[in-house]
């Protein structure tokens, strides 16, 4: 089953993975992070996700740590 | 290796250079020391070693810079408004701890002055031009053959300390001739297999910086480094005497002036004055402490400088308040010979004291 | 299932980047250290970090690095590569510097590696402004953009013009490799990777100077977000600097 992982004290809320995931599978939590905004959350709950790795690519603070296809 | 040999102060710099193991030279021509990347822009390119003309003293320090931070014995030589350009990278190098040899051939200034002989750089050289607090070790030869000997001590006190260490030679000795004999380096190799960057193999990785944004930790640093200044101070001081016990009258100069200094006092000795020479080899650290051991005895001194007082102050630091302190100096063009010296004592003698001549 | 992305092996270890959110710095910091785990040379490789954000690479990417005084990283790589080169060493040396670093302050060192054919690579972050000290016009600054020093636009009569980096590195004889690449969408950063790795590959060959300008975002300076910050390098800056190979010893 393909996943990611999120090291969440890593994000800075800019969100870029949200806007990349093909699978809208990425979105803001309710925990506040360092930046004072919502650290993103990894969702998915109905195995969609297909192991791209382009959130991963696109994050510049590698809050995304692993990707698993 | 021990026969006599002609060389000019420049040649003979370079020569030691080569001989004790400088495999990296970076250089942009500027009268009165460009006989040196001369010199070894053959003999490098023969040997592969690294040698590069710069595209300015700027990028040749900087380049400097780079190539000791891999251990390499490093040289860059100037002269003096081109020496003024590298003080950036001066203070990175004593910040950063990198081992750089810099040879100053001094010319006339300020500014672009002129190519005549001067001692015009002493306080760029031992106060620095560079930002914050840090030091640069200065030595200063009086003859050729002390600018091939001390070639080799600046490298070596360069990699002991991990500093930079700047040899000022009057442009009169870079462009004299004198027989000199070529010695072997007496000087060990320093390992620096601690520091250097080579490759972050089979250890951690290492930065090498001058930038840090934590307070207390650069705090810390700075006081690092001050500790071996005064490590320095203690150990590396050195000077030469010429007839400084129980001397009436003590000349102090440093460089070639020291050599016509030494003339005057021979003069006034055959007039039954008793004159000495005190001569700082070192100019940072100086040698304040034995300078002021001796104004116990002399009360006074005659300070002279192919400038307008720049050493005058660190004299006059150094030798007690009973002493009295008369500096003969004249800012660089025809040089100071040693009958306007005699002149400018003789005039001090009965009382009309200037301070330049 | 397999593992297809992992925090590059040159990235050190617990490290957190401390750009600013959504800056194109951490993208870039993180596709050298692939390419490096890549072409296996991080026990090779002496970085060159410079003034500005650019500097702060030495506290993210592990392998040997030193700090250049502003505008010199090009200078001081050129000492670092011949000096292990006299010694018989051949080590992989490369500079990671902005805009105003390699093409205002540094420009003459950086002009005359590559002309000198000095076998190091020399990466650029182009933001158009200088970015550390609070968004500045700078060398590469747009005309008419707004910065803190031309608050109503860069203008000819009082700033002139801005330099487009990569096609004068070009056009240096000694230049094996000169490429202008961006960040902001996947596809651009799959092309990045790909020109900046080239760049290394030619340095490892022996080519000469390979270069690679990577137009960024400075989203805080900009005060766009990093959406609308990708957006403006997409509509804008690409249309002044396009994206390019300008100069490729092995394939022109």
């Amino acid at each position: 089953m393909s996943h990611i992982k999120i090291d969440s004290s890593k994000c800075k809320s800019c969100y870029l993975c949200v806007d990349v995931c093909p699978k809208k599978l990425i979105k803001k939590s309710e925990t506040i992070g360092k930046t004072g905004n919502c650290v993103v959350e990894f969702d998915d709950k109905n195995s969609q996700c297909i192991g791209c790795a382009q959130c991963a690519m696109v994050c510049p603070d590698m809050a995304i740590v692993e990707v698993y296809r | 290796m021990s026969e006599k040999v002609l060389l000019k102060g420049n040649i003979a710099i370079a020569k030691a250079a080569l001989n004790c193991g400088c495999s990296c030279y970076f250089g942009y021509p500027i009268t009165p020391q460009t006989e040196i990347g001369e010199y070894l822009s053959a003999k490098m390119q023969e040997k592969k070693l690294a040698y590069v003309c710069a595209e300015s003293e700027v990028a040749a320090i900087n380049m400097a810079l780079g190539a000791s931070s891999t251990g390499a014995k490093v040289m860059t030589s100037s002269s003096s408004c081109a020496v003024a350009l590298m003080q950036e990278a001066l203070s990175y190098a004593a910040s950063d701890e990198l081992p750089i040899v810099l040879v100053n051939v001094m010319r006339a200034g300020p500014g672009q002055g002129y190519i005549f002989p001067s001692q015009g750089d002493y306080n760029q050289a031992t106060v620095g031009g560079g930002n914050g607090d840090y030091k640069t070790i200065v030595l200063s030869p009086s003859s050729v053959q002390e600018c091939a000997d001390m070639t080799y001590k600046v490298f070596y006190l360069a990699q002991k300390y991990r500093n930079p260490v700047i040899l000022l030679v009057d442009g009169l000795l870079g462009q004299m001739a004198e027989p000199i004999t070529i010695k072997d380096n007496p000087y060990p190799n320093i390992d620096n297999s601690s520091w250097i960057l080579n490759g972050a193999k089979n250890r951690a990785s290492r930065k090498i910086h001058s930038l840090e944004p934590n307070p207390s930790i650069l705090e810390e640093r700075t006081l690092k480094l001050h500790q071996k200044y005064l490590e320095i101070e203690k150990n590396e001081v050195d000077w030469e005497e010429y007839n400084c016990e129980n001397a009436d009258y003590i000349i102090t100069a440093f460089g070639s002036m020291a050599r016509i200094a030494k003339s005057v006092a021979d003069y006034y000795k055959t007039k039954g004055l008793n004159f000495g020479v005190f001569r700082p080899k070192t100019l940072y650290p100086f040698p304040y402490d034995r300078l002021r051991e001796l104004s116990k005895k002399t009360k006074i001194f005659f300070d002279v400088e192919m400038n307008l007082g720049q050493m005058h102050k660190d004299v006059c630091q150094a030798v007690s308040q009973n002493s009295q302190i008369f500096f003969i100096g004249k800012p660089a063009g025809e040089w100071l010979k040693q009958d306007e010296i005699i002149k400018a004592i003789d005039n001090i003698f009965e009382g009309q004291y200037a301070t330049s001549i | 299932m397999q593992q297809v992305f992992s925090i590059p092996k040159s990235i050190k270890q617990n490290s957190t980047f401390t750009f600013c959110p959504g800056c194109d710095h951490g993208v870039a910091v993180k596709l050298i250290a692939q390419i490096i785990d890549e072409l296996n040379i991080q026990e090779d490789t002496i970085a060159v970090a410079s003034s500005g954000c650019s500097v702060l690479l030495y506290n993210f990417l592990d392998v040997d690095c030193i700090e250049s005084p502003h505008g010199r990283a090009c200078a001081v790589a050129t000492g670092i590569k011949r000096a292990h080169k006299a010694q018989g060493n051949n080590k992989f040396v490369f500079t990671y510097q902005g805009d105003g670093d390699f093409a205002s302050i540094g420009l003459a060192e950086s002009l005359h590696s590559a002309l000198r054919g000095e076998n190091i690579t020399a990466i650029c972050i182009n933001n158009t402004n200088y970015g550390m000290t609070g968004g500045q016009l700078g060398p590469t600054t747009a005309m008419g953009q707004i910065t803190t020093t031309s608050q109503s636009g860069r203008n000819k009569e009082y700033h002139g013009f801005p330099i487009k980096t990569a096609e004068h590195i070009a056009l240096c004889d000694g230049t094996s490799f000169s490429a202008r690449v961006a960040l902001y969408d996947v596809k651009n950063i799959v092309n990045a990777k790909k020109q900046i790795k080239k760049a290394f590959e030619y340095q490892k060959k022996g080519l000469g100077f390979s270069f690679v300008e990577i137009l960024s975002t400075c989203p805080t300076n900009w005060k766009l977000s990093p959406q609308e910050a990708h957006k403006k390098i997409e509509d804008e800056l690409t249309k002044i600097y396009p994206l390019k190979v300008f100069k490729d010893v092995e394939n022109d």
